[in-house]
């Protein structure tokens, strides 16, 4: 026994041998909290089998899905991830244009622009993103009313109840033609592919009818072929459907069909915009101006114009700084999309929120929830980071 | 010293054992102090009531910093039932969608936040509803120029709607069920909701009739005022509204049960907060004696055993008058007429009835 208490006496003299004794006692205290809340949380029905069970509710924004009260909870759920996946890839796609645009207008010698692209980042910057929704909200609500709603012809229709467009309904031969095109697509890329490859090796064009041809050329070619055969095979892919704006019998205005471009889907998404657009904008800024001078004053001493300058020269650099933090900023955008709970427009934690009320189970909805937006944003960052090792690769 | 570092060892050891232990227990006091609300408002010396702070007649925050209106009323009878001061109660102002939570969870201690009696809500969400204080129903409400005269007529129409109540729910059976087309547009609050009605946004907006009331009395003047609105004849549901107290909870529960029967008993008695202390000094029979827990003549005092003063109807009704005052304060104001509705005392062909008291 003696001796065992030496050696423990002995072990503990180690301030390494200490640590690691601080260490474990610290990692029991943790798993004992971790099972205390599991103990907790097991007291729970812990599962989504409620999600089975009919909706039982409306919802205003459906895309691809086409839900009905009668479709399961899980339906409903899916619908608000697809209206949050859609509001987020609009918004990602415009807020990277005005970034980008504001940003090298944020470096103009035109005082003008300048000045614009100032005011743009630091006032829309500094203001709460919830705010900036609730105004665009109420932009968008004063709009003219159904009643004196703005029309042009039979094809839009503009009112605060939404800006509706002709939109293209597939036709009987709808399925047939997608199937057709996606063929079309795939077989010009590997045409291309090929020839692009066996001209490259060769060294010459391919020769059709003493015209010269290249793989890109000849891809396009062989897409509009299809197409064409096809059209004149299936006939129309789409038929037209207009907006169309009348009285019912009680007098009071309806409106249906066409593509619905709703105050709610407008507010989020020209907030989400504006708010990401003024960080996109200071990244794009700060990247342009960490390239050396000297690369402007190249291309310039080459005789390249202004646009040449940018498009050619400062931006395809600048690109490699960009990307990193522009990924953490289409992940904010992505998070922040949730916040369009205030002004109905039902996406996925809107959604969420009314099956939790609904079926009285906070806790598995809310991990349901967590697990979502942790997928979203890891298949963002995935994607980005594919594109990072590309942009890296240029000029290496 | 190796043997204090041994010493430390076990101690430390022995420390993490007792730590499981005491989880364990402390889980067991809490559980306990759950289903003794009475004992804990009593000790607490005040009630913890969750309340809505934005409509109109039932609760609402006014300008002067107190609350108000028809549920807020039966806050204070509890009060002053079990703490015999009307004052003592704190108010916390909860969503639509954070009531229930909060009641689970111990933040208060009943909700009387215009809730309706539902199956799921009593049994599957661990409420326990004491007893219909408001017999609601939902309604929607358009404007006077849509020419909307019945639900359906509003084929393809907009309906603004709250997020996370039975509204929602009820909207899309009524719709559904005659087979129309309706946009629903959810809020999760009504400020946002109302600015998209004013604008027109949508073309009906639906919540239980009373709310429509509300709204209706207050619809500023230019968005057209209250003319411009009409709150269709048809009632969607049935949505009867009362106080409700967290299950197990029995001792607690009764006295909220009771103080909600015995001011429907008061206005059957004729005893209003004027005149229940004359009432009480002599009264005029022996039930009105049992009821304000008084002796009738020489007799003895009946005490049922509440676990509160014997007097405490006696203190709710002097606080805030009986079921017919309330209901004169608050809700007649916005509209809602009583005679002929559900609201009506029993005795007049309505459904507001008190068990005896005996």
């Amino acid at each position: 026994m003696d001796l065992f208490i030496n050696k423990l006496y002995i072990w503990s003299r180690s301030q390494k041998n200490r640590n690691l004794l601080i260490q474990f006692f610290f990692l029991i205290f943790i798993s004992l909290f971790i099972y205390y809340l599991f103990t907790k949380a097991i007291l729970l029905d812990m599962t989504l089998s409620h999600f089975d069970s009919r909706a039982g509710f409306g919802i205003s924004h459906t895309f691809i899905i086409d839900y009905t009260s009668n479709d399961s909870r899980w339906v409903s759920y899916f619908t608000g991830v697809i209206n949050t996946i859609r509001v987020c890839i609009v918004a990602i796609l415009f807020a990277t244009l005005l970034g980008t645009i504001m940003g090298v207008a944020r470096l103009s010698k035109n005082i003008l622009f300048s000045t614009i692209s100032y005011l743009y980042v630091e006032i829309l910057r500094n203001t709460p993103l919830l705010i900036q929704i609730i105004f665009w909200q109420i932009i968008f609500l004063k709009l003219p009313r159904i009643s004196e709603a703005l029309t042009f012809g039979n094809t839009v229709v503009i009112s605060n109840r939404g800006i509706i467009l002709p939109n293209a309904s597939p036709s009987d031969n709808g399925n047939i033609w997608i199937t057709i095109i996606i063929i079309a697509v795939i077989l010009s890329l590997i045409v291309s592919y090929i020839i692009n490859k066996k001209e490259d090796l060769d060294g010459k064009n391919i020769k059709l009818f003493n015209f010269k041809f290249n793989g890109n050329m000849l891809s396009i070619l062989l897409f509009f072929t299809i197409t064409i055969t096809t059209y004149f095979i299936l006939q129309k892919p789409f038929n037209l459907d207009l907006p169309s704006l009348y009285q019912n019998n009680k007098g009071t205005f309806v409106q249906s069909g066409g593509f619905e471009f709703t105050p709610e889907f407008g507010a989020i998404l020209f907030a989400l915009v504006m708010y990401t657009g003024t960080f996109i904008t200071e990244i794009v800024r700060g990247s342009i101006q960490s390239l050396s001078k000297g690369q402007t004053e190249a291309a310039q001493a080459l005789g390249l114009s202004n646009y040449q300058t940018m498009t050619l020269i400062v931006l395809p650099q600048a690109l490699r700084s960009i990307i990193p933090p522009l990924t953490n900023q289409y992940l904010n955008l992505t998070k922040n999309s949730s916040l369009s709970v205030v002004i109905a427009y039902p996406e996925l934690f809107m959604i969420s929120r009314t099956i939790m009320n609904n079926s009285g189970r906070a806790l598995p909805v809310f991990f349901l929830i967590l697990i979502t937006y942790l997928s979203l944003s890891l298949v963002i960052s995935i994607f980005m980071n594919v594109i990072n090792r590309r942009v890296t690769k240029i000029g290496t | 010293m190796t043997k204090y570092k041994l010493i430390l060892l076990v101690l430390s050891v022995i420390s993490f054992t007792i730590f499981i232990a005491c989880t364990s227990d402390t889980e067991t006091v809490t559980e306990e102090a759950s289903t003794q609300t009475l004992k804990t408002v009593q000790d607490r010396g005040t009630l913890k009531c969750g309340v809505n702070d934005n409509l109109t007649g039932f609760g609402v925050l006014t300008s002067g910093g107190t609350f108000e209106g028809f549920d807020i009323d039966y806050c204070k009878a509890v009060a002053a039932a079990i703490l015999g001061d009307a004052s003592k109660v704190e108010y916390i102002p909860l969503t639509a969608s954070a009531r229930f939570e909060a009641l689970s969870s111990g933040e208060i201690d009943m909700l009387v936040r215009n809730t309706t009696w539902t199956a799921s809500r009593d049994r599957d969400l661990g409420n326990d509803f004491t007893a219909p204080t408001f017999y609601d129903g939902q309604g929607m409400m358009v404007y006077a120029d849509s020419g909307y005269k019945t639900i359906e007529d509003m084929d393809g129409a907009t309906v603004c709607v709250l997020q996370g109540t039975t509204t929602e729910l009820n909207l899309d059976d009524r719709f559904t069920s005659v087979g129309l087309n309706y946009t629903p547009l959810t809020f999760e609050t009504n400020d946002p909701l109302q600015a998209a009605f004013e604008e027109r946004r949508c073309d009906g907006w639906t919540t239980d009739k009373s709310g429509l009331a509300s709204k209706r009395a207050e619809f500023p003047a230019s968005a057209g005022g209250p003319e411009s609105l009409v709150v269709l004849a048809e009632t969607l549901s049935k949505e009867p509204l009362g106080p409700l107290t967290r299950d197990n909870d029995s001792k607690f529960y009764d006295v909220v049960q009771w103080v909600v029967f015995g001011l429907i008993q008061a206005e059957e008695s004729g005893i209003t907060s004027a005149n229940v202390a004359s009432m009480a000094a002599n009264p005029t029979d022996p039930g009105m004696a049992r009821l304000l827990g008084v002796a009738f003549g020489d007799g003895k005092v009946a005490d049922f055993n509440f676990g509160v003063d014997p007097t405490f109807i006696q203190h709710a009704i002097a606080a805030v008058g009986n079921y017919g005052e309330i209901y004169e304060r608050h809700l007649t104001p916005l509209g809602l007429t009583r005679s002929g509705s559900l609201n009506a005392l029993w005795t007049n062909g309505g459904l507001i009835y008190a068990p005896p008291f005996r």
